[in-house]
């Protein structure tokens, strides 16, 4: 999977350092990670599961009231048509994009440390983009006919819009959970299959039986495995860029203010990666801790990451700087409007919140202490996870609250019943991530093992 | 062991470096196909094997173009041939705004052509079957170990001799593997097959119901929605005898809420009685009427003064004298449907209920401005 050459070659400086922590061999690696399955699991895990179900169920009975009395349950008014729903599809969906980013663009790049956290953030992926699925279809107000998004020869005689960015969206969404399942799969079918080959239990053998597809580790096999690995990690890079640039054109395609700008797409991409880089931060410092997992997940791999996480911010900022620039130097006044009602507006406190906490807040992780301390690390990352679900409020009710025609101006405000669903979806995530850590391996041990030390042979000749 | 015909012979290894180093020796004895297994990729291990380049990256690209061009053939054929319609100004075959879903379908294709094309054609995937499965040396595959196999080819295949080689070349344990006595229930093959035959019998069907539903119209299942035997008004039709669809109302026919009375003589309306209650609703109602249409001729008190009354040349009725006291409601309502002398027709301003409203406040006003003790009484709590 790794064709790097071998770092004795390399001058002192440039070799990496470890990224275990440790004496670690295949053996003892599986013995680790994949105990958990067959293990039964400890009383934090069934209080986290009642805490995280009861936000589940919540907010399925919010969803259920929202199917009883319509759309009119939510906050959504004229001229504010799109709040919650989309806010938090696009909050959900950018989420996501980490997982890729980790498993597909830093495997192209041979960056090996993203090998032992690339299983948990692909099931992140997985998990968000099915919480953001949902708010889109319950706002199509009637979701049993949500199939009529799809182009498919129908009695009505319709066909789908092709020049819908909201169309584009459907095909992009639908592609990215797609692709990133059958990643997330292809990654665990050897995994299973050491699963298999170690479990005692019937019923786990023959499950893992089936899902490995009789998996054996041949190398003609590798070979091909590998070459689907890297192509699905190019396609999946291509697809990552692709899917928030698509979210974005549902608004940049439009003529409202504060949304019609060729900035969107990289601006929407660089903040998924923010906000899901912060999520795994999140969840990758419980699991570590809860899991004793320090040896495989150490301190330089949440030092890595909290460094991409100051990385997106300064793009960040500079996306908000070049926002405020272009309702300047644009010299339209009704972009300099929704650009004053960012930071001056009734919903100026959102504006305030958005830029405290994307934009201040992580340069906390300029001191070493902070990216190796954990409080502060939880403190950004909870942070950026509030300030980007207020960027995309900012960008939305902001935006849609006021625009060309005063007389239609109004305040948008929530109900419970928007908060509900969305403290559901916090349910439904969180309810998947434990369940997941106790099913599957959590660490990819097939690939942390290819980059043990001494799991590659030696090339023999000059140093051995 | 010669009794059971043998499938390979596992040679087992514990660091890759013996593995590799094996594997030349192994290869070279030429006593059958050799294939190793390892619970990780190994570097260089397909060159030392001998094993030809994965055909996959083709594979991909074909199957990424042709989903491209499929993406760009199903949304050019519905937007510009099929179902033409002009979004922002945009000419129906413009094909800008299809670019982002053939990229998607483009990576869902190369996506599943890579997955699912390495699975099950090029690994033949699943496979429940292959005696390595059931070896005893499994356990260690998939976990530490490395294994090498000397595969039989034919008839002649010499386990024996084989395991000899293995253990030359330096394996660890060495393991006979029988050949499977029974085909596996689920193979790769099968699975192609049904999914092959689920593609071609929905391709198949879908053409199919759209040729037919779209050229022979006997055949639409559901016409509820295009045809709606209706009668039209302005247009022919065959099931009256005149031929038209719109047809002159029965004799007699009234507008719902515009009950004709009062058509007779005022004489003849006398009788007629206000069927409305004296309720605060009915008066407001009432009072409304009164000062939209009565009162520029009546005046606010109903005495025939009303800001109009100087520059008109007739003298308005005074409500408050004394004919107008005794005049029953009936012949009231007559005159404000027909008019009387100078006073047009109210009909079409007032529907049945305002008139007999507009009555009832004309006979408050008349009491008011005639108040005798007693009605204090009936105003007092």
């Amino acid at each position: 999977m790794h064709t790097e050459p071998s770092a004795h070659a390399l001058p002192e400086a440039l070799i990496e350092p470890s990224l275990t922590v440790g004496r670690v061999t295949p053996g003892s690696l599986d013995d680790q990670v994949l105990a958990f399955p067959e293990t039964p699991p400890p009383r934090q895990w069934y209080i986290g599961l009642a805490i995280t179900l009861s936000a589940l169920f919540t907010g399925l009975g919010f969803i259920g009231w929202t199917f009883y009395k319509g759309i009119g349950a939510w906050g959504n008014n004229s001229p504010v048509f799109w709040a919650f729903d989309i806010i938090n599809f696009v909050f959900w969906v950018g989420i996501g994009h980490a997982g890729t980013l980790i498993s597909a663009i830093l495997f192209l790049f041979r960056k090996r440390w993203r090998n032992a956290i690339a299983r948990f953030a692909e099931a992140m992926t997985i998990f968000a983009v099915m919480c953001a699925v949902i708010f889109p279809l319950i706002h199509v107000g009637r979701p049993w006919v949500a199939f009529w998004l799809f182009p498919y020869p129908n009695q009505r005689a319709l066909w789908t819009n092709f020049r819908s960015p909201l169309l584009w969206d459907v095909f992009a969404v639908n592609t990215y959970f797609s692709v990133s399942l059958m990643f997330w799969y292809l990654g665990l079918i050897p995994d299973i299959a050491s699963m298999r080959d170690r479990t005692t239990s019937k019923l786990r053998r023959a499950i893992y039986t089936a899902l490995a597809m009789g998996w054996r580790g041949a190398a003609s096999h590798w070979q091909h495995y590998e070459k689907a690995y890297l192509l699905l990690a190019g396609l999946a890079t291509g697809l990552v860029l692709s899917v928030h640039s698509v979210v974005s054109f549902d608004f940049a395609t439009s003529v409202v203010p504060g949304w019609h700008m060729t900035i969107f797409p990289p601006y929407f991409v660089a903040g998924a990666i923010f906000a899901g880089f912060s999520m795994v931060v999140i969840v990758l410092v419980v699991v570590r801790e809860t899991m004793q997992l320090k040896n495989l997940i150490t301190m330089r791999h949440l030092d890595v990451m909290n460094k991409v996480i100051l990385a997106m911010s300064c793009i960040m900022a500079y996306s908000y700087m070049m926002e405020g620039f272009t309702a300047w130097y644009s010299m339209n006044e009704y972009l300099h409007h929704g650009f004053m009602n960012i930071i001056t507006g009734t919903y100026g406190w959102a504006g305030w919140i958005t830029i405290s906490c994307n934009i201040f807040i992580p340069q906390l992780l300029w001191f070493k202490k902070c990216r190796s301390s954990y409080f502060w690390m939880i403190f950004v990352a909870i942070g950026v996870t509030i300030g980007m679900w207020f960027e995309r409020f900012v960008i939305i009710v902001i935006s849609l609250h006021q625009d060309y025609l005063p007389s239609a101006w109004r305040i948008y405000k929530p109900t419970m019943t928007d908060f509900g669903i969305l403290l559901g979806t916090f349910g439904l995530f969180f309810t998947l991530v434990l369940i997941f850590a106790r099913v599957l391996p959590v660490i990819a041990t097939t690939e942390v093992k290819a980059i043990l030390p001494d799991a590659q042979p030696s090339h023999g000749d000059s140093h051995e | 062991m010669s009794a059971e015909k043998a499938y390979s012979v596992l040679g087992l290894f514990d660091t890759p470096n013996a593995l590799m180093q094996a594997i030349p020796k192994v290869r070279a004895a030429k006593a059958g196909t050799v294939e190793a297994y390892t619970p990780y990729p190994i570097h260089g291990i397909d060159d030392a094997l001998g094993l030809r380049r994965s055909p996959l990256g083709g594979m991909v690209l074909v199957m990424g173009v042709l989903g491209a061009l499929t993406a760009f053939g199903f949304e050019y054929w519905i937007s510009a041939i099929d179902y033409p319609i002009i979004t922002g100004g945009k000419s129906p075959s413009s094909w800008e705004a299809f670019i982002p879903i053939m990229f998607e379908v483009t990576v869902l294709f190369a996506t599943f052509t890579a997955g699912l094309g390495m699975l099950l054609l090029l690994n033949r995937l699943p496979f429940f079957g292959h005696p390595v499965l059931s070896s005893k040396s499994i356990k260690g595959i998939t976990r530490d170990r490395f294994a090498l196999a000397i595969e039989a080819e034919g008839e002649d295949f010499d386990a024996a001799a084989a395991a000899r080689i293995l253990q030359d070349a330096g394996a660890v344990e060495v393991e006979v593997l029988p050949a499977p006595d029974r085909s596996p229930f689920l193979t790769s093959t099968y699975i192609l097959r049904t999914l092959g035959g689920i593609f071609v019998a929905c391709a198949v069907a879908g053409f199919g119901i759209y040729t037919l539903t779209k050229w022979f119209p006997v055949l639409r299942p559901m016409v509820n929605m295009q045809d709606q035997p209706r009668l039209n008004a302005q247009k022919a039709s065959t099931f009256f005898k005149d031929g038209r669809g719109m047809q002159a109302p029965v004799k007699g026919t009234v507008a719902r809420g515009y009950l004709p009375t009062a058509t007779g003589t005022q004489d003849a309306s006398a009788a007629l009685v206000n069927p409305l209650p004296r309720t605060k609703e009915v008066f407001a109602v009432g009072r409304k009427a009164y000062l939209n249409r009565c009162e520029v001729c009546h005046g606010a008190v109903g005495n025939g003064v009303g800001s109009l009354t100087a520059a008109y040349g007739a003298k308005p009725a005074n409500l408050q004298s004394q004919q107008f006291l005794d005049y029953p409601d009936g012949k009231m309502y007559w005159a404000i449907v027909n008019g009387k002398n100078a006073m047009p027709s109210h009909a079409a301003d007032l529907n049945e209920s305002q008139r007999w409203a507009v009555i009832h406040y004309v006979r408050a006003l008349q009491r008011a401005q005639n108040a005798k003790d007693e009605d204090l009484k009936v105003v007092a709590p």
